[in-house]
Parts: C-alpha cells; structure tokens; sequence
C-alpha cells in the first residue's frame, strides 16, 4: 500500500541527525557540531525544543554555496577550531547531513588534518557520526551515534586503568558520593525511551544494588529540571570519565533491538557480557528484564518490584475484556512501535496496523500483524476500522480525519504536557500505559 | 538554475553599516552558534502559508520532516498546506538522481489532494546531485490542469533573507497575475505583505479595515488563497508588513501593475494606526481619510481604556528585546506604550533600515546585542537582569533557565497580537508572565538560608 507512492505524505520519520543530537544531549560537557547548513540544525534545535520544552544546544558548521562547489572540509575544520576556542567544551560531538554526505567530506581527514595544524586540541575528545539524512530515521542516527561515543570514548580505556591503578576518574566518582562497593553496569539506551524511562531504568538497577553507568544518559540532561543556567554545553547526562571506566563493568543491557550492536561491541572489545532487551514494556518483557538482574546479583527480587508486578496483575484482571475490545494502529519508530505494540498483543488487544518509521530491524522484530514501513498518510488509509491510534503528535490530521482517540507517544510530542517525564517501561511503566490506552476510550 | 536576483540594496548602502549598524545578514561562521536557518526554510516560510496548495519538498527527510505543520500560521479554509509532502530522497535516489521520483510524485500528490496548485521546493541535496526541478516540473504542469511551480532556494544558498527574497521572486513571475487577466482596480483594495496569520494575527486586523471600507484583496501569504493571489494585482495599494525581504516584490509589481507601497506594522496602538492612516492616505479617497482619522482616535482611546490596568502594573519594568523584521522597531513603540524601557535590544534577519529604526526609537543608553548566540544572549541577560525578555519562541526555554519572564512573540505563539485588539491580547499576556507567582519560587533558596 505505502511503498506504492513515490512521496511521503505528513512523515512520521525524523531525520538521523535528529537522532544523532538527542544521542549526543546524553553526553556532559560535550558540544554537538551538525555539519551541515544552518536550517539542519534550525530544524533540529526547534522540532528537540518543542517536544522536551527546554534550549537544545547544537552548532552548525554553516554550509554556504561555495561549498556546493569546493566541498565543506575546511569548514568541518574551522567549525571545530572555533567551537572548541569559543566554548570550551570537555567533547565535541560532530554528525553530518545529506548535504556533506553527498560531496563526500571525510570527517576522519579533516580532523586528523586540524590536529596536524592545532597541536593544541590534540586531547580534544571529538566523536563523529555519520548520519546522512536519506539513510534511515531518527533511531538509526541515534544508534550510529551512540556506537560512535563507545568506540571513541572508551578507547583508551583499559590502558588508562592499568597505569594510573586508582585512577582520578575513580576518585572524582567517589567524590560523587558513588561508592566503589557496588558492582557497575552499563545501560544502553535506544532513543525509544524518555528521560523518564531511563530514570526508571536507573532505579530498578539500583534496586538489585547496582551502580549504573547510562550511555547516553538523558535522565539527567534533558529531563527538564530548573538548573542554575543554561549553557551552549550539554549540561548533566554522562561522564566522560564514566566511558573510561565502562571496562570494569560486570554486564551490559542494551534496550531496543538498535542497541544491540552498541552493546555487542562492548562485549567484544572489553568482554562484557552483554544482554539486550528490544522491549521494556509488558509483562514479559519486564520480567525477562527483572530475572536477568536475579540472576545475575543471585539475589531475591526486591519486595517494591514483585508488588509492582502483582498491581500489574490486578490490572490485566481487572480489565481484560476492555483491553480484548481495543483495536489499535500504531505509527512510531521501530523500538518503540515494537514495545508498545508487543505490550498490547500480550493482553489480548488486536492490533490492526503497524507502521514504523523505517525499515530498521524489520526481519527480526515480529509482532501479529507484519510490520510496514510507512507515513501517516499509510495511517490515515489504514486505521479506519480502529478505535485508537498511537502516534507522534504529527499523527492529529489522521485522528481528526478519522475522528479517533489518539494517544500520543513518540517524539515529537508537542501539543500535550509532560511526555519526556513520563514512565512507559517497566511493571509500573506498563501499568500506566495501559491506563492510558483505557482512559483514551471513554467519551 | 537558480533565480537571478537583483542585487541586495543594503550592499549599495555603506552610510547605514558606518552609522553603527551591527553587521547584519552576514556569513555565519563554522562553530560560532550564529543560530541562523536557511534559504529552504526563508521560501517555506513566505509560501507555505498559501492554504490550498500543496507544497512538496523535493529532498532528504530532514528538510521536511523536522518542520512539517510546525508553524503557527492560520487558515480560515483548506487545511491542504499544513499537509507534510517530501520525495523523502533515499541513497539510491542520491546515487541515481531523483527525477523520476519527483515527476511521480508529483502526480500522485495531484490526484490525491486536487490541490489548487504545487509548489515544489528543492534542497541541499536535489540541487548537488542535479535534479533539474524546473524541467520535471514544466513537464508535470503539461499534463496537470494546475500550476506546477519550482522554487529554486537549497539551503546552502544563504540564510533566510535569501529564501525570503526568492519566495517573493517565485510569487511575482508565476502567480500574481498569471490566472486574471483582467487589470481592473478593485476599489478600495490591498494586498497585505509579509502578513502570515500567525496565530490568527490577519483576523485581528480585518475588522478595522472593514470597517473602514477597505477590502483585502490578498495577504501575501497569511490564510492567503492561490487564486486570490492571482489577482493581487488588482490591488490599488501593496502594504508591507514584514519589512524588508519582500521589498523586490513590491517594488516590480509597482513597474508592472502600477501598484504603489508603502511600510507599516500592525503591532502596538501607535503603529497600528500610523498604518491605518497612511493606507488611507496612499488610497487617495479624502473621505475614507477622514473616517479613517476619527476611526483610529475612537480605537485607540477604547484600547488604551482597557490595557490602561496592564500600563500601571508594567510601567517601568526593564526588558531586553531580541527579534527580527518589522518587530525589531515595532516592538520598540509597543512596549513604550505601556511604559516598559528597553535596556538592550537585538536582531536577527533585519535590514540596516529596520535597525536604524529600532535604534532611533529606543532610548540612547539601551545597548546593542552584537552576539547574537545563546551564548551573548544569556551573557547580555546575566549582566542586564532584565525584568521581562521578548524575544522568539527559539529562545524561550533557554530565557526560562535564567528565571525571568518571557514573552514569545514569533511563529511559535498561539495567540495573535497585531491591531488593536492584539494590543490587549498582547498587554494581558506581558502581565501575565511579568507578575505570574512562580518566578519567586524560583528564585528562592532552598532549603532557606539558615532555615
């Protein structure tokens, strides 16, 4: 139905570099540098703006015509040389567009070529990825980007340990008040989860007594807290001493089927044993999640879980015959179309059309219906015959057009308050999604 | 394959940048933060207002996904433009050129939608790798019974002014004029230009102009119909809101039709009715004239009437304005209006003139922004602490960091405040945010000092 048209019509996919800059907003201290025009990251800075209601710090590398015609390396080089200079930042963090992508800049020469000239930012963490805008969507670049950070972040991981023994990234967490006693792991987010989630995330791990280390870690960066200022600099999110010290961790959970790659690189490189979840929503996939944390630590379930869980129980009890009635379309991107579709299927709820952004994970990922790609002109055509439909906010001129209930979820969401706060995983996540869903279908 | 424009009068002008202008419409530099957009987004913005036309954007997701139906534009009618439209061009497509696919599209978009016409925008990508737009489009158009319109303005071409410019190039060469032959005058008749319905702000301006006898023949291009705007040059007189980057449209349709223009701005009492009178000056009806002069008084003691509540709570407050266009100077007289002093004032996408203007207006010790980054921004606002910030929705949530009340007063808003009753819309939503409880919460310690 969908691949038969040659244009897309009111797109549900974000770009990749829109991916890439929600990835590199995890990361403190470091400065995202789109190398592109400058409406790339206009675009980018407002579409983050409106659904996370906070100042989206991102630089431009400020194509112009000239490199139309002469390519954009040297202003890679200069964009570089001045943010560095200007704003002092601890990383840089470069993606690029369809623009640089198709005359072919090399990222890697440029900056090897601007250290050969600035011997002074030769300790200058930079961290490129590649994103070009007509390969994937949001969640591609987000997952390109994050297996950039690990790979370039953590790289001198192991030796750095070896030779300073109690390094200074060990005393300065300790002087965090993070006790070295408790045994580390990573968590791998994919850009399906929000602020809250990975909160979320972060307390069940600290339940079973573990310390986290988030990569990229958005529960504490773009949450939306009053902080004192604000700052052309990601403020709060991951350490970069936490990459270097990602080798001593006992295990790793990636989330989302696209992190699964991130994660395998740390098994390989540092041999990590590494778990991935492609859902954190439904009871299965929550338990799935808590007996891997049992397992692992040896130890009972926490008291605070295993009620979470009953309430969930009481839940699906109480309302199994709504739940059996609702029909549902779904439009998001891959993860989290499978998360919250797969939720729905468990509970006896039909599932009458599932579109996802991009083909990303497409053959792995199953649900009852077969999985399209598709935009919300798909949706429109495809979901009369539902009684909700779950989508971004750009999903409302279906809605409206159908007259049906639509939850919101997704990004971008800007026409309701609160959703980069809110919690969709877990037993309690899941609990207040299926609320939700219900909620939609009263008059 | 790009329009030819003429050239850019400012750069004729050195007087104005010597008179203390900041470098306006300058090159960005890499890294700088500048802040700026694009030509792409500079076109989408004066020609996706149009309501029942379909606006396809020939390029990679970016360009159209990340801005689809993002702006607060109006429409009293179709719902058609606020449709998101994109080749969505893929790697193949950028390895085997994406002709095919657009003409396709094209075609596909005409029967679905039975738009009144299509406009089609390239990008970064279809110009490098190629594509001939105006070729595809020409080809399209002969087997369509619409207008298929190219607009030639990738983002690499310069920063929105550009895009601005050429929209209005696009507008005078296929669409004004191109469906009514006739040239008779429509008595009476303007054509509003650079007025995009931002939340609704052309509705708040009709009604005087009605009753005043005035008719609207066409905003360029808020709640604006295609065929409407084909016959906008039987306007008598073109009124230019948005200063600047439409100054080359109205100043051919003055060649060609005949059409005289003059500036003006719909925000604030003042302006507003300045506005009003010089239209009816400029329409030559000694009648209308008169009307019109006691019209504004009646108006502008009703309005000052009901903001006279807002004037006392605000007056003497401190503001720092950050804006672009006809704002620049118009929000100048508007906050004086209801006594509030500007301490600094700054620009983005505004002419040497428009600054001038502003800087006229403001009080001599007011400071400049040079720095226009969120960087100089927060610098100016930390070292001024300003009591209220009006400035673009862009800068909203960085100015909310800072714990001082904002104002938006770009696209983003949702509520109108052009003509008079904009200007009460305006003075409740400044009081508002000046006096709303939650800014002492933030700003007290906690847990208290000694507490």
């Amino acid at each position: 139905m969908m691949n038969a048209r040659s244009y897309q019509g009111n797109p549900q996919k974000n770009s990749p570099a829109l991916g890439a800059t929600l990835a590199f907003l995890g990361v403190n201290g470091l400065l995202a540098l789109l190398h592109g025009s400058q409406g790339c990251s206009s675009f980018i800075r407002l579409q983050l703006s409106r659904h996370f209601r906070e100042p989206i710090p991102l630089n431009s590398t400020a194509l112009l015509e000239d490199s139309a015609i002469f390519g954009g390396w040297e202003y890679l080089k200069k964009g570089i040389a001045v943010a560095a200079d200007k704003y002092k930042p601890q990383i840089i963090g470069v993606m690029s567009t369809g623009l640089t992508e198709t005359f072919g800049d090399d990222m890697v020469s440029a900056l090897s070529s601007l250290r050969s000239e600035r011997t002074d930012l030769l300790d200058l963490p930079v961290v490129l990825a590649s994103t070009p805008d007509y390969i994937g969507s949001m969640q591609e670049g987000y997952q390109r980007t994050v297996e950039s950070l690990l790979t370039t972040l953590t790289a001198n991981s192991e030796i750095a340990e070896e030779v300073s023994g109690s390094s200074k990234a060990e005393e300065d967490s300790k002087a965090r008040g993070q006790s070295e006693s408790l045994p580390a792991v990573v968590l791998l987010p994919g850009c399906h989860l929000t602020p809250g989630d990975v909160d979320e995330l972060k307390e069940i791990v600290s339940l079973f007594g573990f310390q986290a280390i988030t990569i990229p870690d958005l529960s504490i960066s773009l949450d939306g807290h009053a902080e004192l200022e604000a700052a052309p600099l990601v403020q709060g999110g991951t350490l970069l001493e936490d990459f270097r010290r990602l080798a001593k961790c006992r295990a790793c959970f990636s989330f989302g089927l696209s992190m699964e790659k991130a994660g395998d690189f740390l098994k390989r490189t540092y041999g990590i044993p590494h778990t991935n979840f492609p859902s954190l929503t439904g009871l299965a996939a929550a338990d799935s999640f808590i007996l891997t944390l049992a397992r692992l630590t040896g130890r009972p379930i926490p008291e605070k879980v295993l009620r979470q869980r009953d309430r969930l129980l009481d839940t699906l009890v109480d309302f199994h015959d709504q739940l059996g009635k609702l029909r549902v379309a779904v439009a998001l991107e891959m993860d989290l179309l499978y998360s919250l579709s797969s939720c729905l299927a468990e509970v006896g709820a039909e599932i009458t059309l599932a579109l996802a952004a991009s083909p990303a994970g497409i053959h792995r990922l199953s649900l009852p219906v077969p999985i399209e790609v598709g935009d919300l002109e798909a949706l429109e055509e495809g979901a009369q015959t539902s009684t909700l439909i779950i989508a971004n906010s750009n999903g409302r001129q279906a809605a409206d057009m159908l007259k049906k209930p639509h939850l919101r979820a997704g990004l971008p969401v800007f026409d309701r308050v609160g959703y980069p706060q809110k919690c969709w995983i877990g037993y309690e996540g899941t609990q207040q999604f299926l609320f939700d869903t219900l909620n939609s279908q009263s008059k | 394959m790009f329009t030819n424009l003429t050239k850019l009068d400012l750069k004729d002008k050195p007087s104005l940048a010597e008179a203390g202008s900041p470098k306006l419409c300058m090159k960005a530099l890499p890294g700088e933060g500048a802040e700026r957009s694009c030509a792409y987004d500079g076109a989408r913005v004066v020609l996706m207002p149009i309501t029942d036309a379909a606006h396809l954007v020939h390029g990679p997701i970016a360009c159209a996904g990340n801005s689809w139906d993002n702006r607060g534009a109006r429409s009293s009618g179709s719902q058609l433009y606020r449709r998101g439209l994109t080749t969505d061009l893929l790697e193949n497509d950028v390895i085997y050129g994406g002709e095919l696919k657009l003409k396709e599209a094209i075609l596909e978009i005409a029967a679905k939608h039975q738009p009144k016409a299509i406009f089609v925008y390239a990008t970064c990508v279809s110009a490098l790798i190629g594509d001939d737009m105006s070729k595809i489009c020409a080809e399209a158009e002969a087997e369509l019974p619409i207008p298929v319109i190219p607009v030639n303005a990738p983002g690499f071409l310069g920063d929105k002014n550009i895009g601005n410019r050429i929209a209005g190039e696009v507008l005078f060469e296929r669409v004004i004029g191109s469906g009514d032959v006739s040239a008779e005058k429509i008595p009476l008749s303007i054509n509003l230009i650079g007025e995009y319905n931002i939340a609704g702000d052309l509705w708040g301006i009709l009604p005087d102009l009605k009753n005043l006898g005035i008719t609207l023949q066409t905003a360029i291009t808020g709640d604006a119909k295609f065929d409407d705007l084909r016959s906008a040059h039987r306007a008598c007189l073109n009124v230019l809101i948005c200063s600047k980057s439409l100054t080359n449209l109205v100043r051919k349709m003055e060649i060609r039709y005949g059409i005289p223009f003059i500036e003006g701005s719909f925000y604030g009492i003042h302006d507003t009715s300045a506005t009003l009178i010089a239209i009816a000056k400029a329409l030559q009806d000694p009648d209308l004239l008169v009307r019109t002069q006691a019209y504004v008084q009646k108006r502008e003691r009703e309005t000052r009437a009901i903001i006279a509540h807002h004037k006392k709570r605000l007056e003497n407050k401190q503001a720092i304005l950050f804006t672009g266009g006809v704002k620049t100077w118009s929000m100048v007289s508007t906050l004086a209006e209801l006594g509030i002093n500007i301490l600094a004032g700054g620009t983005q996408n505004s002419t040497p003139e428009d600054f001038q203007r502003m800087k006229e207006l403001m009080d001599p010790t007011a400071q400049i922004i040079e720095d226009t980054s969120s960087a100089g921004f927060l610098k100016i606002i930390a070292e001024k602490k300003p009591d209220l910030i009006v400035a673009g929705g862009k800068t909203k949530y960085l100015a909310h960091k800072t714990r001082t009340p904002f104002l938006d007063i770009n696209h983003g808003r949702k509520l109108p405040y052009a003509g008079y009753e904009g200007m009460v819309t305006f003075a409740e939503s400044l009081t508002r945010t000046v006096f709303s409880p939650v800014w002492g919460y933030l700003r007290a310690e906690f847990p208290p000092v000694g507490g």
